[in-house]
C-alpha cells in the first residue's frame, strides 16, 4: 500500500514521468480557440467596444453583466446578523421553471459570452477582477468529457477547457486552481495537457513572457513543472505563478475508504491509538492526500450534480453554476467571482 | 406580499381550505405518476432573516420556522416520500449567543416531544423519529426527553424523520472512521479486506436503510452545503438553492423542486434504457472467424527444414 508511505512522507517532489509522444493533436489546439461565439444571428446587436484598445476601459460590457446579474440572483448583499434597508422582495423569486424564461436565459448566456469576449487579453480580464471587493484564493472546477461527436468535444476539447481556465485564473491573479474530472482522463494525458496549458499561455501572454506552471496528481503524488521536463534543480528555484492539481473520482470516496483502512492497520499494529482520532487529524491526512479546500467550486453544467466531487473538501465551498449553460466559457467564471465577492463567509453564526 | 395576504384573508373561509387542500392533492396525484425521491434533506435557513425582515422576535422568527417545518412533512408524507432529513442545529451553532441556543434546544425539545405524543402525530401516520448527530454534546435534561421521543415512535414503520441535532457531516465521517477502526482492532468483528464504501455507509449516523439523499434543499439563497451531509450528496442527488427563506417556503416551491427531481430521474432511468448492449453473441462469432481465419493456410515450408 503505497499510501502508507504518503501519510508518513512529505511530497516527493523529484519524481517525474519523461513521456513524450509526438501527435498531431498540437496543430488542431487553435481552431478550438474561438469557440465562445456563436449564432450571432440570433443575438441582439450592442455597441461593442474596442477589443484591442488597451485604453479604453470596457465600462459598457461589465455594467451589462452586473444588470443581468441583478435580475437572475438573489439579494446577496442582504446576509445574516446585518442590519441593511434593501429591497423588500428579497426570496419572493422562486424556481421558476417555464419556457419563457429558458429561451430567455439561453440568449442571455450567448449575448454574454459574445459581448464579453476578452480575446485573450490577461489586461481586460485583469481590469474586470480589479472591480470586485474580494476574490477567492483557491479555485476548483468541475469539467466534462464530451463525446467526440460534439462541438469542443473528446480529449482536444477538454485539454482547451482546461487550459482557458487556467489561463483566467491566473489573469485574475488566483494561484490555485484544482480540475476535477470524473474519469480522470486527464490524468493519462499530462504531456498533452501541459503542452496545451503551454500554447494557450503563449497566446494570452505573448511568448516571450510565459508564466510558469506546475501539475500535480495528488493521488499519484506526481508533479510536473512547466511544459518539458528540465534539470530538477532548476525547476524548483522558479517561482510558481500557478498551481494546477487534477482530481477524479479516485479522490474522492475512495481515498476516504483507503484512509480509513491504513487507520486500521496502523491501529492493529499500534501505531497510534484510536483516541487519537479526531477531526483534525483526519482533516489533515486528506488535506495532503488530495488537496486544500476550494473556496469556489465552478460547475459549467446546467445543474448542480457533484460526480463524486471528494467530500471532504467541500464544506464551506461555494458552489456556483449557471442555469442550462453546458460551456466553457468566461462569462460563467466572471459571473462565478462576481458572486463570491457578495457572499458573507459565518461559519455558524 | 399582496397574494399572500389575499390568500390570508380568504382563508377565514371555511370552504376554501377546502379548495386549496383539494388543489394540493392534485398536483400531488400528478407528481406521484412520476419518480419521487426516497429520502429528501432540508437545511432550514433565514429563520432570523425573516424576523428581521417582518419586525418579529428572533423567538417567533424561529416558531414561524417549526410550523412550515411541519407543513413541509406534512406535504412530503403525502407525497410518499419515505425519509425526510432536517438541519436543526449545528455543531458550529454552539458559537452563537447561548440565550440563542437555549431558545432553540427548548423549541425542538417541545416540538419533538408534542409531534411524539401518543395518538398524536406521529402515530396517527406512522413515522419514527431518529436523532443524528453526536449527542454528547447535548446538555442532559434535554437528551433524557429526546431519547424517550425516539423511543416512544421507535415502533413506526411507514416514515422516517432524521433530526439533525447536533451534526456536522465532518464529525460524521470521523465518527465512522473511528468505529470502524475500533470494530477492527478490539471488537475485531470486521477484518482490513472488508473495508468498502458500504461498510462505511453503514456506519453513519444515518444507517444503512437510506444511505444517499436524493434531493438536498437549502432556503435563503446561500449556495453552499455548511458542513451538511457531504458524504450523502456525493453521488447522484440534486441539490437545489431556493431562493426564499425557511418560513416562507411553500407547496409550491416544494412542488417545483420535485418535479425538477423527477425531470432529472426521468433522462437518468431514459440513459439506462437505451444504453446499447453488447450482445455475447457477436464477440463469439467474432473470435470464431478470426480463427478459422488463420487456420485458412497453405502449408508451411521453412529454409531450415523443421
Amino acid at each position: 500500500m503505497s499510501d502508507i508511505g504518503s501519510l508518513k512522507k512529505r511530497h516527493d517532489t523529484s519524481k517525474r514521468i519523461s513521456d513524450f509522444k509526438l501527435h498531431e493533436h498540437l496543430s488542431n489546439n487553435n481552431k478550438h480557440s474561438n469557440s465562445l461565439v456563436t449564432k450571432p444571428s440570433e443575438v441582439k446587436k450592442s455597441p461593442q467596444p474596442p477589443l484591442y484598445n488597451f485604453d479604453s476601459i470596457p465600462i459598457t460590457t461589465s455594467k451589462l453583466i452586473q444588470t443581468a446579474y441583478e435580475t437572475r440572483g438573489p439579494n446577496l448583499d442582504q446576509q445574516e446578523g446585518e442590519d441593511i434597508d434593501n429591497d423588500n422582495d428579497n426570496g419572493k423569486n422562486g424556481n421558476k421553471s417555464t419556457l419563457l424564461p429558458f429561451f430567455f436565459i439561453i440568449i442571455k448566456l450567448r449575448f454574454l459570452s459574445l459581448a464579453y469576449n476578452p480575446s485573450k487579453t490577461p489586461l481586460l480580464i485583469n481590469e474586470d477582477v480589479n472591480k470586485l471587493p474580494k476574490i477567492p484564493k483557491r479555485v476548483s472546477t468541475i469539467l466534462n468529457y464530451k463525446p467526440e461527436e460534439e462541438e469542443n468535444g473528446g480529449i482536444d476539447g477538454l485539454l482547451n477547457d482546461g487550459s482557458e481556465v487556467v489561463t483566467w485564473c491566473l489573469s485574475s491573479g488566483i494561484n490555485c486552481l484544482s480540475i476535477y474530472e470524473y474519469n480522470g482522463i486527464l490524468k493519462k494525458h499530462i504531456p498533452e495537457l501541459r503542452r496545451s496549458i503551454y500554447k494557450k499561455l503563449a497566446t494570452y501572454f505573448g511568448p516571450d513572457n510565459i508564466p510558469n506552471f506546475s501539475v500535480k496528481i495528488p493521488h499519484l503524488n506526481l508533479i510536473y513543472y512547466g511544459v518539458e521536463d528540465y534539470d530538477i534543480d532548476e525547476n524548483n528555484q522558479k517561482k510558481i505563478d500557478i498551481e494546477i492539481s487534477l482530481l477524479s473520482v479516485i479522490d474522492g470516496r475512495q481515498t476516504i475508504v483507503d484512509l480509513t483502512k491504513i487507520m486500521a492497520d496502523m491501529a492493529k499494529n499500534d501505531e497510534i491509538k484510536v483516541e487519537d482520532i479526531k477531526i483534525g487529524f483526519v482533516d489533515d491526512e486528506l488535506r495532503e492526500l488530495v488537496g486544500e479546500e476550494p473556496d469556489l467550486l465552478i460547475l459549467f453544467q446546467p445543474y448542480i450534480d457533484l460526480q463524486g466531487y471528494p467530500p471532504w473538501h467541500i464544506r464551506l465551498t461555494e458552489i456556483y453554476w449557471e442555469d442550462d449553460n453546458d460551456q466553457v466559457a468566461y462569462s460563467v467564471f466572471y459571473r462565478a467571482l462576481m458572486k463570491y465577492s457578495t457572499c458573507k463567509v459565518n461559519v455558524g453564526k | 406580499m399582496v397574494v399572500s395576504l389575499i390568500f390570508h384573508y380568504l382563508s377565514l373561509i371555511p370552504v376554501f381550505q377546502y379548495v386549496v387542500n383539494f388543489a394540493q392533492d392534485f398536483i400531488i396525484g400528478i407528481l406521484k405518476t412520476g419518480p419521487i425521491p426516497h429520502h429528501v434533506a432540508f437545511v432550514m435557513d433565514g429563520n432570523r432573516r425573516y424576523a428581521k425582515n417582518n419586525t418579529m422576535a428572533l423567538k417567533e422568527g424561529h416558531n414561524a420556522g417549526a410550523e412550515t417545518l411541519v407543513k413541509v412533512l406534512d406535504f412530503s408524507y403525502r407525497l410518499g416520500i419515505k425519509a425526510v432529513t432536517i438541519y436543526a442545529f449545528s455543531i458550529e451553532n454552539f458559537n452563537r449567543p447561548k440565550a440563542e441556543v437555549d431558545t432553540l434546544f427548548e423549541l425542538l425539545k417541545s416540538k419533538l416531544v408534542y409531534i411524539s405524543q401518543s395518538g398524536e402525530y406521529a402515530d396517527k401516520h406512522g413515522i419514527k423519529i431518529k436523532i443524528i448527530g453526536n449527542k454528547s454534546m447535548i446538555p442532559e435534561e434535554i437528551l433524557k426527553d429526546l431519547n424517550k421521543v425516539e423511543e416512544k415512535t421507535a415502533k413506526n414503520k411507514t416514515f422516517l424523520l432524521n433530526v439533525c441535532f447536533p451534526y456536522t457531516s465532518r464529525d460524521d465521517i470521523t465518527n465512522c472512521i473511528i468505529k470502524i477502526v475500533k470494530k477492527v482492532k478490539e471488537e475485531k468483528t470486521i477484518s482490513i479486506d472488508e473495508i468498502d464504501e458500504d461498510l462505511l455507509n453503514e456506519h453513519m449516523y444515518f444507517g444503512n436503510e437510506y444511505p444517499n439523499v436524493d434531493v438536498l434543499v437549502r432556503t435563503s439563497g446561500h449556495t453552499r452545503l455548511s458542513d451538511f451531509m457531504l458524504w450523502q450528496t456525493n453521488k447522484d442527488s440534486v441539490i437545489t438553492f431556493d431562493n426564499s427563506l425557511w418560513p416562507e417556503f411553500g407547496f409550491i416551491n416544494y412542488m417545483n423542486i420535485i418535479l425538477k427531481y423527477s425531470y432529472y430521474k426521468n433522462l437518468q432511468l431514459q440513459q439506462i434504457k437505451f444504453k446499447p448492449k453488447k450482445s455475447k453473441n457477436d464477440t463469439q462469432i467474432a473470435n470464431n472467424n478470426i480463427e478459422e481465419l488463420i487456420n485458412n493456410h497453405p502449408p508451411y515450408a521453412s529454409v531450415t527444414g523443421n
